[in-house]
């Protein structure tokens, strides 16, 4: 890994490897969905989209046809903390191909038809999002669990604030945004590492010179009692269940203890949770676990997705396990099983130049420690049973929860309450709330 | 012995010792496969094959298992039992406790799984290089050991009823798909399901699944991929040791019927709780071995690969007819199907989108695509192509499957020869040949009556 200083806050990140003759480039920003000013959800990802809808020179068409000819392919991701202009190329159209990126970063045209033909297209992917049941569950989970926070806004937006957004939005995001001091620049593949420098140097000053925005995301706010959001949604046979709470922060003492705890709860195919819920059962063909790793202290969530019938009996054991894991805690044989499957399967995190470079990424966008991956086999395998069982204590609390369930109410409802001893409150949306609220 | 490849000599090595039951392994060729390197192609005299590419770009392993069946195979009535059985697999053998299969694959550090689908099933793991002892042994174990009880089938059969729950009862694509090759498929096998009828898959007993297995789970209709970090004479000796004394099937000849040429166009309508119309299309396509099925797909880069592809530009962007636009040619053994999926945009119909999609077809039949149209979906396809080599599994997967489709091992590298030479003229030829109205099918889905509020 070679790590370069571009001048201005900017940064390189950059992991040279000729087994394809294939280059990867990433101009990420330090700042997300979670900016959005409120009213305005859905913004950051409008503005980023619009950066292929033409620039100094090009339409929209001459754009696509360009990262077409030059055998690209262009992504523009938006997530709560970062934003990524992303690419792959054909080596040996590299440099062709980041003066082109460099073009649409400096000069993006924001044109009136293309921006509103953008949001035409971003209000129509809403409804289309509504035939994805899991997407559905996720929106509404993290709506819940992160109310009133950055995690909890709708990064695509909503109709509604979406009819609030305008090209003028969209110019001051960028002007505000993509600038120099915001900006980290990864590369990967078949490039050497001067002609790499070479063109970051493109990418960089291709960005603005003002002041990176500052952090806006303060910790989510905590959470008490159990709480119930039943996404009502016509002839489900089958529900999405998400059960979970606020997990950990990369910067807890205890984050990594926390890590292995969940890894032999749900993370892995033998995993306590899959072999009670499909192994034994068959009650869903998936059921895992996972915490959620961004900036602030983020999500601890459970997912399964029975048969309708199965929902309530589901729930509760899911529940039932969720008590037991804090309780009761994890054994030695656990941790050291679970400990050898998260060391030997770190050669698959590793195994290529890009995973290589987008650690180092990680690790600057969403300000982890600076050793979280290079020396991830070392923390987890210092983890012993006594640190994993106090990090379950000290971090889940299976007395407050949020239970998020995609299903039909008029089927499922009733018994899925059932299911949750101690509720403390109960919501039941539409399931196309916020593709259609004005 | 003066002259011997290194390949030859691993092979001599493999062969040395004398392994009760146990064939030899025999080299039977090498095909190159670009700049990584040659895939040896090997066979043991139970006949089972093995390709084998050195991978040093990462200190890990690929191991697949082709088993030449899929549900192309299966019966009436007995629709979904390869994917079913497929579920069965990671169960109990006779010297494994059921869960036992995992739980050592993953202390391993393994990343495992496995696939069906209409002409095969495969099995994969990646694991770290020191491991692939351990699964040569799972895998050949597996193949001639697994038990089956009824509890492990009773509880497959529900998990695979909520896979199909997943994938198709409550998923508006997965459905209106199922309904495209039902109906387009009225003779081949391709029309049902691989997930199978829901009735079928809670009817399958015990005894169903064994005389799959003893029928089919044999070492002259598998195949394995190795690509990785590994020492040749290592894996071979390994390998003829797990699997040389294992028995050949008598595999039944195949019993599928050919699809008689479609007449007419067919159209169905769903009925599904979605915002928007969609329609999913298909019309008889070539088989992936059929000289036409690259150009076909150079076609399909033109009016769907990105969006200043023909049919994506006019339809999603200029006239706002679609949100979502996408085309691909099946890649099967016999010929499947040119699909398109188009979801329309609110207050957009069928009649619209169809007409719009017409149109781009039509200008296909007339005129050969412009040298740059041609050039850019070239290039489309050269990046997509490279991408799916980036690591030891993804060589494994194209070797393997490329193997079991097209009999060629290097087939994903001579695609991209063979799309370099697609000329425009092939182009039309093609649309000529392949989409006409009469051999296509149409699935239309309506929206039903808005939800109802929530309470």
């Amino acid at each position: 890994m070679i790590a370069r200083d571009l001048g201005g806050g900017a940064k390189l990140f950059l992991e040279p490897s000729h087994v394809l003759p294939i280059v990867s480039v990433v101009v990420a920003l330090r700042t997300g969905s979670a900016h959005d000013p409120a009213g305005k959800e859905g913004l950051s990802r409008a503005t980023a989209r619009m950066l292929r809808r033409g620039c100094a020179g090009m339409n929209a068409v001459a754009v696509e046809e360009a990262i077409d000819r030059l055998g690209a392919e262009l992504a523009l991701e938006v997530a709560a903390s970062s934003t990524a202009v992303a690419g792959q190329v054909l080596a040996r159209n590299a440099d062709a191909f980041v003066d082109l990126v460099a073009k649409l970063i400096r000069s993006p045209t924001f044109a009136d038809d293309e921006a509103a033909r953008l949001l035409r297209e971003t209000r129509a992917e809403l409804l289309e999002a509504l035939d994805n049941d899991r997407v559905l569950a996720d929106r509404f989970f993290r709506r819940r669990l992160f109310a009133g926070h950055g995690y909890g806004r709708a990064a695509r937006g909503t109709a509604a604030s979406l009819a609030a957004i305008d090209r003028e939005a969209m110019r001051a995001h960028h002007a505000a945004h993509y600038v120099r001091a915001n900006a980290v620049v990864a590369m990967s593949g078949d490039i050497d590492p001067e002609r790499a420098e070479r063109l970051a140097r493109v990418l960089v000053e291709a960005l603005g010179d003002g002041d990176a925005p500052g952090e806006v995301l303060g910790d989510p706010p905590a959470l008490a009692g159990r709480h119930l959001v039943f996404v009502d949604k016509p002839e489900r046979t089958q529900t999405q269940i998400l059960v979970g709470s606020l997990g950990t922060s990369a910067h807890d003492d205890d984050h990594v203890a926390l890590s292995v705890a969940n890894a032999i709860f749900g993370g892995t195919f033998t995993s306590r949770l899959t072999r009670e819920v499909r192994g034994k059962r068959g009650w869903s063909y998936g059921a895992s676990s996972r915490l959620g790793v961004d900036r602030k202290r983020h999500s601890f969530v459970m997912w399964t997705f029975p048969a309708a019938t199965d929902a309530a009996p589901c729930l509760a054991l899911e529940i039932g396990l969720l008590e037991k894991l804090v309780e009761g805690g994890v054994s030695d044989r656990e941790v050291r099983f679970i400990e050898r499957y998260l060391t030997r399967s770190w050669a698959f995190e590793v195994d290529t130049a890009q995973k290589r470079v987008h650690h180092a990424l990680d690790v600057e966008l969403l300000g982890l420690p600076p050793d979280y991956y290079s020396r991830y086999v070392d923390h987890v395998s210092a983890v012993s049973t006594d640190a994993a069982n106090a990090a379950l204590r000290a971090r889940l609390d299976p007395k407050n929860l949020v239970v998020t369930v995609v299903g039909t109410a008029s089927t499922t409802l009733e018994a899925v309450r059932a299911a949750i001893p101690n509720l403390a409150s109960e919501e039941i949306v539409a399931y196309d709330l916020e593709a259609k609220e004005s | 012995m003066a002259g011997r490849s290194a390949i030859e000599k691993a092979v001599d090595k493999a062969n040395e010792k004398a392994i009760e039951g146990a064939g030899k392994l025999r080299l039977e060729g090498r095909v190159p496969f670009g700049g990584g390197g040659d895939v040896d192609v090997l066979a043991m005299d139970n006949g089972l094959r093995v390709l084998l590419l050195v991978d040093r770009s990462a200190p890990v392993v690929a191991y697949s298992t082709w088993f030449r069946v899929g549900s192309r195979h299966e019966k009436t009535g007995k629709t979904g039992l390869a994917h079913l059985f497929e579920h069965l697999m990671f169960n109990e053998t006779e010297h494994l406790k059921a869960g036992e299969f995992d739980r050592k694959l993953e202390e391993a550090g393994a990343e495992s799984n496995a696939a069906t689908w209409v002409d095969w099933t495969y099995y994969y793991e990646a694991v770290p290089k020191d491991r692939i002892g351990l699964v040569i042994d799972l895998e050949a174990d597996r193949m001639a050991h697994l038990v089956l009880r009824d509890a492990q089938v009773a509880s497959e059969k529900e998990v695979v009823a909520n896979e199909r729950r997943y994938r198709v009862d409550d998923d508006v694509e997965g459905i209106a798909s199922e309904m495209l090759y039902r109906t387009a498929f009225v003779k081949h096998n391709y029309g049902w399901p691989t997930i199978g009828w829901m009735a079928d898959i809670l009817g399958f007993v015990p005894g169903d699944c064994e005389a799959f297995y003893e029928t089919y789970y044999a070492p002259n209709n598998a195949t394995i991929v190795v690509v990785g970090d590994v020492r040749e004479a290592d894996v071979l000796a390994r390998i003829r040791k797990a699997y040389g004394a294992l028995a050949r099937a008598e595999i039944p000849e195949e019993d599928t019927f050919p699809e008689p040429p479609q007449a007419e166009e067919r159209l169905v309508v769903l009925k599904k709780p979605t915002a928007t119309e969609k329609l999913v299309i298909g019309w008889h396509g070539p088989a992936l071995g059929d000289p036409d099925h690259a150009p076909l797909t150079v076609l399909s880069e033109i009016l769907f690969g990105g969006r200043a592809s023909r049919a994506y530009r006019a339809m999603v962007i200029d006239e706002e007819l679609a949100t979502d636009l996408r085309g691909w040619a099946s890649t099967f053994r016999d010929p499947g199907l040119f699909e398109v999926y188009a979801t329309a945009r609110p207050g957009k119909t069928k009649d619209e989108l169809l007409a719009a999609l017409d149109r781009e077809i039509d200008r296909l039949h007339a005129e050969v695509p412009a040298a740059g149209e041609l050039e850019r979906a070239k290039a489309r396809l050269e990046l997509g192509g490279l991408q799916a080599l980036d690591t030891a599994s993804g060589k494994a997967e194209q070797i393997g499957f490329y193997d079991t489709v097209t009999a060629d091992p290097a087939g994903a590298l001579r695609r991209l020869e063979a799309y370099r030479r697609v000329t425009a003229g092939d182009v039309r030829r093609v649309a000529r040949r392949f989409l006409v109205k009469s051999a296509r099918t149409i699935v239309h889905v309506v929206p039903e009556a808005p939800a109802g509020a929530a309470t």
